[in-house]
């Protein structure tokens, strides 16, 4: 199970205030990249009238392997010389995974992008993300309130050094 | 007949409306309806007196609870309040929204023909909408995204409710502003127009021509070529808070106190934690009492996690969340009463410490309310912190508040005493910008409300209304973006899944409009 990868299902939502060579707004076609490693990336349509407020809310779903601890989000921009990037988010894999949320729960997450080559500030990107568990999984729960401790499915959690250690969330009985 | 009355703060009773009489009758059902404006932020007791044409008899103060069904059924007292030897019968008194509150109307807003305000490219327009009240000013209630470069822009649809702009006869304003970066939006134009008047724009397929108010150059006001056109407007039905409550959704109370040492030694009168023997509430002791008050009537089982925060406890280490009960194990209180206690015996057995941190608690209440997603979605957690003083760790507490920003969680801030809040206006974004973590991570969603207890003494709201007015807002936008409807909803959605961003962009909390003279 350590080394399985989940499939995600992303949803680019729009980006804010994305500029070009740090002054100029964007005024078309940008589009964005959702990347796991270096390998595997998808790309969502461009936007072709939105400007510097890009609307996509297209949903891609990525396999996204237990070892990768963070996502990649890019924003490009399709000018006349050419494409450019205009930031990048890196979101780690705890914002959406592992912790206390319960499995398959909807996370809305926004991030500041920044230029690749001196990091500055460009824009936001709003996006969802949501990380679906197979059917063979033990994810539902049924909390009744009763007595019974309730033992969930392992999750694959990234640890801090290049192995992987794999959780066991316990559920006490709360009276939540 | 029955007459309706409202118990105001000094005792009062004012009169909401009466039914009609019925005669002969020993079981009146009547017909007549009372309106009643529904407000969250306080506890309205309502009396209900029943006349006979010769004698009066009347009932106790009773609490608008929403309940399942509906009704609620009480016996009725004489005068003096107590129950007569004789049974004077009982009252029922069944309540439910008015469905005018959940209507809300879906605008798409077109201009043509812009005035050009900015030098070297062309207006960045947008639109403000306002809505005229009584005294006179206005108030905005909503703006459209902005869109660059264009003077002739097409916005995406907005929603406006009931709520915002009252009734469809009620005259809006709607201004047209370039923006600038600065927060130094120039004025294009406005017009007055109530939604009736914008939906008769959209059948008739017209323009209206902005103006431009009469300023120092110019006495009179200047009709614009510039245009606004409507070109789409639905109505729409949007589940209230209320539907949510009634279906079985609950607000779970949390409480977190200051326990630093610049509130002063408790046993000094100076100190904001002085308990008084005449029975006078301290500054901390009121706050909770008030906002625990409106919200334990959504609280099903009234159990209420309460912490400490800045103090030193009987290990001897300064903790940034203790449990108020001092208890090693449960964090739970029983009750308003029992989070009174708790502080009280508190400050006798915790040391007033510091520095002042909010990030522990506020971690603390996240978890909570993400665990009890589990369980189901019905649930929305309330977390009120108490707090005297600046904080310590302002990247930190930001660094909390936007873990915890998509999470069915508020955060009420109540400052009391003398200090200077400023930073902590930066915490609730209603003016501010979005908040940002120090790993980059923007919050999704406005969840704290900020109000010094100063601001509001002597002020015809309470600190309670100040704080309460946005939860309900803040509580319909998580549920709305997710979907989530109220527990017993098996029709149809009444809003489809929203495409977009489920927390609409606002960029108005990036903007500072400048106004216009």
């Amino acid at each position: 199970m350590a080394t399985t990868s989940r499939a995600l299902e992303v949803t680019v939502i729009s980006g804010e205030g994305l500029r070009l060579d740090r002054r100029r707004p964007v005024k078309k076609n940008a589009f964005a990249v959702v990347r796991t490693n270096s390998r595997i990336s998808r790309t969502t349509k461009t936007d072709i009238d939105g400007g510097s407020y890009p609307t996509w809310n297209e949903k891609i779903v990525v396999d996204f392997p237990s070892q990768a601890r963070f996502l990649t989000v890019e924003v490009h921009c399709k000018t006349y010389s050419g494409e450019k990037i205009v930031g990048t988010a890196r979101i780690p894999a705890t914002d959406f995974a592992g912790g206390y949320f319960p499995d398959n729960y909807l996370h809305f997450l926004s991030y500041r992008l920044r230029e690749d080559g001196k990091g500055e500030r460009n824009g936001i990107i709003n996006l969802s993300v949501r990380v679906k568990v197979p059917e063979n999984r033990v994810s539902a729960t049924m909390c009744s309130g009763g007595a019974v401790p309730w033992m969930g499915g392992p999750l694959a959690v990234e640890g801090c050094s290049s192995g992987v250690v794999t959780g066991v969330p316990v559920w006490h009985r709360y009276k939540y | 007949m029955a007459v309706a009355y409202v118990k105001k703060r000094d005792g009062s009773l004012e009169e909401l409306g009466r039914t009609e009489v019925i005669m002969n009758c020993l079981d009146p059902a009547w017909i007549e309806k009372i309106n009643v404006a529904y407000q969250f932020e306080m506890v309205q007791l309502l009396v209900f007196h029943v006349y006979d044409v010769d004698t009066r008899y009347h009932n106790l103060p009773v609490k608008i609870v929403t309940r399942q069904s509906w009704s609620l059924t009480i016996k009725l007292h004489n005068k003096n309040g107590h129950a007569s030897l004789r049974n004077l019968g009982t009252i029922t008194v069944h309540a439910e929204e008015t469905i005018a509150s959940r209507n809300a109307v879906e605008i798409k807003f077109r201009c043509s023909h812009l005035d050009n305000k900015d030098l070297f490219s062309k207006s960045d327009p947008f639109l403000r909408i306002s809505r005229i009240v009584e005294s006179g000013g206005s108030v905005p209630i909503c703006k459209t995204e902005v869109v660059n470069n264009n003077l002739n822009p097409i916005w995406k649809p907005l929603t406006l409710t009931m709520q915002q702009f009252g009734s469809k006869d009620n005259p809006l304003i709607i201004e047209c502003f370039d923006f600038n970066s600065s927060g130094n939006h120039v004025l294009i134009g406005k017009l007055q127009k109530s939604v009736v008047d914008l939906e008769k724009l959209h059948k008739e397929k017209m323009g209206v021509n902005f103006i431009l108010p009469p300023s120092r150059h110019r006495a009179h006001e200047k009709v614009l070529k510039g245009q606004l056109f409507v070109d789409g407007f639905s109505e729409k039905k949007l589940y209230s808070f209320l539907d949510y409550i009634s279906s079985g959704f609950e607000l779970n109370f949390m409480a977190a106190v200051d326990f630093t040492a610049s509130n002063g030694n408790p046993r000094s009168r100076d100190s904001l934690h002085y308990i008084d023997p005449t029975g006078r509430l301290n500054a901390y002791q009121q706050a909770i009492m008030e906002v625990g008050e409106v919200i334990q009537f959504y609280d099903s089982d009234r159990r209420f996690p309460a912490w400490g925060f800045g103090g030193r406890t009987y290990d001897g280490s300064v903790s940034h969340c203790f449990n108020l009960n001092g208890s090693a194990s449960g964090f739970e209180v029983e009750g308003i009463e029992g989070i009174m206690a708790a502080y009280a015996s508190a400050l006798h057995n915790v040391a007033l410490a510091g520095p002042t941190l909010f990030g522990q608690v506020i971690n603390t209440a996240a978890e909570i309310a993400g665990r009890a997603l589990s369980c189901n979605n019905s649930k929305y957690f309330v977390l009120l912190i108490i707090t005297d003083g600046v904080l310590t760790d302002l990247q930190e507490t930001k660094d909390a508040l936007v873990r915890a920003s998509d999470l069915p969680l508020s955060v009420l801030i109540v400052g009391v005493g003398g200090a200077d809040f400023q930073q902590m206006e930066i915490l609730d974004a209603d003016n501010g910008q979005r908040l940002e973590s120090s790993t980059g991570r923007i919050a999704t969603r406005d969840i704290v409300q900020f109000v010094p207890m100063r601001e509001v003494h002597g002020g015809q709201i309470s600190i309670v209304q100040a704080l309460l007015e946005e939860l309900p807002g803040q509580f319909l936008m998580y549920m709305r973006s997710r979907d989530i409807k109220p527990l017993d909803a098996n029709a149809a959605p009444l809003v489809p899944p929203d495409q977009g961003h489920p927390y609409p962009i606002d960029k108005s909390s990036e903007y500072r409009i400048s106004h216009e003279a």
